[in-house]
């Protein structure tokens, strides 16, 4: 890669932008800033199932909160720190996404669109009836055991921001090793026409569910990252109106990664900068919404046609 | 161009400075956290309105220790996760103490913030867990859960000496909370409850749940819910034809409560704290015509009057003790504060932040939707 | 057994009122294959509309008969406009966008209604008067049944059957089937498809209206963020019947109604939702596209 052309340059920007960001936000918008982190992670990896599997998932946060409620079980209930908890809060979600994902993969759009919002509402119900008495109810479950590692306080906001852009480059390497991959390059075709994908030999339910097994993953790491900066987790941060917010963070972002990272900007930071305008603001960030959409269709900043690997391109 | 850019630059500077002047004349600032849009909107805007009546009118008298009283808003939307940021954002801001939230869990999840920092902060969340952390900083105005279920049931069982209990409550963990708790109550007094089930707020249809409660012949039924759901179970269960008694908790008692029960709502019954327009304190006259000619309107409720009753006993707690110091207050609170006049009757605090005190009644409504205190007599 | 009978009427009034607002899902899906996430707003401004026009011009002193006639239409029209103006503002700039991008949008605007609803009507509750429609109710053989309910009831098996006579019998009809079928074809054979395609808000939108109408006057209480709700059940409602498929709609709405009711009454009301929603991925499985099938060209 070269580090002259105007993507590097604009990457670099970002990259020190974020890193000196705790220097000049206040305590509220360093909270914010590590939300939006983790927010973008989350959209990444609805990214992956949304947009690069094409499968209309409006339930995504499901597994962002399945993430948390694990990481928040294991450490309330059975006292691991929290940090080990999360290869569990990887693992539950991706292997949930298998089990549930799979007996609907084969829906098309719409019917799976709304399986998953009837997931993610099925979800909510047996975490607010306090499932086996460990989920704590419609409360959610308050003050985890957040720890200190190498003396410093993990809980303290500036912790959980670096740990928030640690996590978020994790998500880049994911993100950009599966476009060069051959997962990424089956999601990719199938996307484009199912059928010829499937006579040409690509198995494509096994690469969705591949797909929604690794965004699943991805979220539960958000959702240890969010249980950590809330010490606490609670039903209706994971409930269907959070889905619709990933769904539409792909959507009006794009599906690339600056156009999630802008997407993240726009449905999330966007409304918190215009608190002032107090009772009018859904009113007006409706309309933003859509504008966005009418004047970018394919999302503020949409994928590139072939992204895959130059090699590939070439016939 | 440079020197469009040092204009930019000076009004820039100027509003920083201005800014930071208006920081440096002393004023005593006052947080609101509530939910002033979504589902609760309603009570988020009341709660907001209240404060900011009491602080100006505090300000026309001269303010508090000669300082002009200052509110902040911020809007938790009624969830968990922008209450956290709501109430690191009221920090930033310098507030001294915080008004809110309305609902236990956005009180709950600001509450270790607000005591990291110093803040006082006064709700009207009736969760018993908000008082189980022993922060020194946090005031319930409301009564407890657990006093009101001990309440509920003692008038069950041993007053009305009901033999069939049906209880039904929401999904939210206040009217959850209120339901396990009476349901405990009732079992410990040995009464019998038949049917125990929840509805989803907001659902509107209710009459599934009424046609089981039905076929189980419960002499009373009992809802720890909110208004919009309590006042259609009362018009659905007069409908379906269900002779037993409905007894709603503290949420139910609303004006709305009456509006949606329609006809039916004669003979309904409601335990709460005393209702404002029922008791005799000129107090709370006096507030809800300031109210009422501020904005047009009745409070939401008696929740946007507990609050009203947090704020004046903080307020009052300054100027007693002459200090912002919000130790110096927290400690006056606690220990020196003895039957402040309150909107909502007498407050005083105890050790772990509690309103000391359940001055729980039970009302009957009239065919006019007026109440009738039948429990305890009064003579 | 009376409980049984309680709760299929019951669950037959509030399943006829999911219906009337599932109509206007499919029938928008059936020509634009978009959801139309702003329709249940819509059903709610439509209760506040009504209201409004109610207190501000009628007031209690006309015959109640009348008022209630002149309500319904002038609602419907009021809230038909309404959906032209979103079809124009939100929908036509996208018809030949990514599909997803619409919903978006159409996401957008259910905030935009909403919160609207709430600037312009405040968020307190508002109650429709007691007073509109007589509050008798019978008793017949320990099932209670109330004289809204049965209203209820009958005019929405008038008005679907009207509609399906609409769509199945007349030339208009014709061509609304038509055009979900195949735009293009359909303008070669001389359809006006904007034509078309304002009609069908017109129409989804009328009887989202009507729906909302009797949602204020069954259960007298309405917010401004009711919609979305109410607008998820018909939704699941247009999906179980298959979406694009009128009938389909009626029957799903009917279903999930009486379900409702039954789940609640008999299995569990703390676990309602959850079972109402696997009930639904259970059918999705099974026939994968709904009950009776979608009638929906595929897009390609």
């Amino acid at each position: 890669m070269k580090f002259t052309d105007k993507k590097s340059i604009g990457y670099i920007v970002f990259i020190t932008a974020l890193l000196i960001y705790p220097g000049f936000a206040d305590s509220r918008w360093l909270a914010v800033g590590s939300t939006f982190l983790i927010f973008s992670v989350v959209g990444l990896s609805e990214d992956i199932i949304l947009g690069k599997g094409g499968m209309f998932n409006m339930g995504h946060a499901l597994f962002f909160g399945m993430g948390a409620y694990t990481a928040a079980i294991l450490n309330k209930f059975f006292g691991m720190p929290i940090l080990y908890t999360t290869p569990f809060a990887i693992i539950v979600p991706a292997i949930f996404a298998i089990l549930l994902a799979g007996p609907i993969i084969h829906l098309r759009g719409d019917y799976l669109l709304v399986s998953t919002i009837g997931l993610n509402i099925v979800f909510i119900q047996l975490v607010q009836n306090d499932l086996f008495g460990i989920t704590g109810g419609p409360n959610g479950i308050f003050g985890l055991d957040i720890p200190q590692v190498l003396g410093i306080d993990l809980g303290s906001p500036t912790a959980v921001y670096y740990t928030g852009v640690f996590v978020l480059f994790l998500t880049f390497l994911i993100m950009t090793n599966l476009d060069r991959s051959k997962p990424g390059r089956a999601l990719h075709y199938f996307r484009l026409d199912d059928l010829a994908a499937k006579s040409i030999g690509i198995n494509t339910s096994a690469y969705r569910l591949f797909a929604f097994a690794l965004g699943a993953g991805i979220a539960g790491l958000g959702g240890v990252l969010f249980a950590i900066q809330y010490s606490a987790v609670s039903p209706e941060a994971f409930n269907f109106m959070q889905s619709v917010l990933f769904f539409s963070i792909v959507l009006v972002g794009g599906s690339s990664i600056p156009g999630i990272l802008i997407g993240t900007f726009v449905m999330f930071v966007l409304p918190e900068i215009f608190r002032d305008f107090a009772t009018w603001r859904y009113f007006i960030f409706g309309f933003a919404m859509i504008l966005a959409m009418v004047l970018r269709p394919e999302g503020i900043l949409p994928a590139k046609f072939g992204k895959i690997p130059a090699y590939m391109k070439k016939e | 161009m440079s020197r469009f850019i040092r204009v930019l630059a000076t009004i820039f500077f100027v509003l920083i400075f201005s800014c930071a002047a208006s920081f440096a004349a002393e004023t005593i600032r006052i947080g609101v956290q509530a939910p002033t849009t979504g589902k609760y909107a309603n009570e988020g805007q009341g709660i907001d309105n209240g404060v900011r009546l009491i602080a100006e009118q505090v300000n026309a008298d001269g303010g508090i220790l000669g300082k002009k009283i200052e509110v902040f808003t911020c809007d938790d939307e009624g969830t968990a996760m922008k209450a956290a940021i709501c109430a690191k954002d009221l920090v930033n801001k310098d507030v001294l103490a915080v008004i809110g939230s309305y609902t236990s869990t956005c009180a709950e999840a600001a509450q270790s913030t607000y005591y990291r920092a110093g803040v006082l902060q006064t709700t009207d969340g009736t969760a018993d867990s908000l008082t189980e952390h022993g922060y020194w900083t946090f005031f319930r105005n409301s009564f407890p859960n657990s006093a009101e279920g001990t309440y509920t049931a003692d008038y069950f069982v041993n007053v009305k000496e009901y033999e069939r209990i049906a209880i039904i409550s929401d999904f939210s963990s206040f009217a959850n909370g209120l339901a396990n708790s009476v349901e405990e109550n009732v079992e410990e007094l040995g009464g019998n409850i038949v049917y125990r089930g929840k509805i989803k707020a907001g659902n509107q249809n209710y009459t599934p749940v009424l046609t089981r409660v039905k076929s189980k012949n419960p002499d009373v039924i009992y809802f720890s819910g909110y208004y919009p759901e309590g006042g259609l179970l009362r018009e659905q269960q007069a409908k379906l034809g269900i002779q037993a008694d409905f007894v709603g908790g503290n949420s139910c008692d609303n004006p709305d409560f009456i509006e949606l029960a329609g006809d039916s709502v004669e003979g309904a019954y409601l335990i709460n704290v005393p209702t404002p327009t029922m008791l005799p304190y000129d107090l709370a006259e006096n507030f809800l015509e300031d109210y009422r000619a501020e904005y047009d309107e009745n409070p939401p409720s008696i929740w946007t009057l507990l609050n009203i009753d947090g704020m004046r006993a903080i307020l009052h707690a300054m100027e007693e003790t002459g200090t912002t110091d919000t130790k110096k207050v927290a400690e006056y609170l606690h220990n020196d504060l003895e039957d402040f006049q309150g909107l909502t009757g007498p407050v005083n605090f105890a050790e772990n932040g509690n309103r000391i005190g359940s001055a729980h009644q039970t009302y009957e409504v009239q065919a006019d939707g007026e109440y009738k205190i039948v429990y305890p007599k009064v003579d | 057994m009376d409980t049984f009978f309680q709760q299929l009427v019951n669950g037959l009034t509030i399943g006829s009122i999911f219906a009337l607002v599932a109509l206007g899902y499919t029938m928008v899906y059936g020509i634009m294959k978009l959801i139309n996430f702003a329709h249940g707003d819509l059903v709610a401004m439509a209760a506040f509309v009504g209201l409004t026009i109610y207190d501000r011009f009628l007031g209690p002193d006309t015959n109640s008969f009348v008022s209630l006639i002149l309500i319904f239409i002038s609602t419907g029209i009021i809230i038909a406009f309404a959906g032209i103006l979103l079809e124009r503002i939100a929908y036509k700039p996208l018809r030949t966008a990514p599909r997803l991008s619409a919903v978006v949008s159409a996401l957008g605007a259910s905030l935009v209604i909403q919160n609207g609803i709430m600037l312009i009507w405040g968020p307190r509750m508002r109650f429709f008067p007691t007073d509109i429609l007589p509050s008798t109710t019978w008793n017949i053989g320990g099932i209670h049944v109330s004289f809204i309910q049965l209203s209820i009831l009958f005019l929405s098996v008038i008005i679907m059957a009207g509609l399906i006579f609409f769509i199945d019998k007349t030339r208009v009809g014709t061509a609304i089937r038509a055009t979900s079928l195949d735009h293009d074809a359909s303008k070669l054979m001389g359809i006006n498809v904007n034509n078309i395609i304002t009609l069908v808000f017109i129409i989804g939108t009328f009887l989202g209206a009507i729906g909302g109408l009797f949602i204020g006057l069954y259960y007298k209480g309405i917010t401004f963020n009711m919609g979305w709700n109410y607008g998820l059940y018909a939704f699941v409602a247009a999906i179980i019947g298959g979406i694009g498929n009128i009938p389909g709609a009626m029957v799903g709405g009917l279903l999930l109604g009486v379900f409702k009711a039954l789940i609640a009454g008999y299995v569990s009301s703390v676990w309602a939702d959850a079972l109402t929603f696997a009930l639904l991925i259970s059918i999705l499985v099974v026939r994968p596209t709904g009950i009776m099938g979608e009638r929906v060209a595929e897009k390609v």
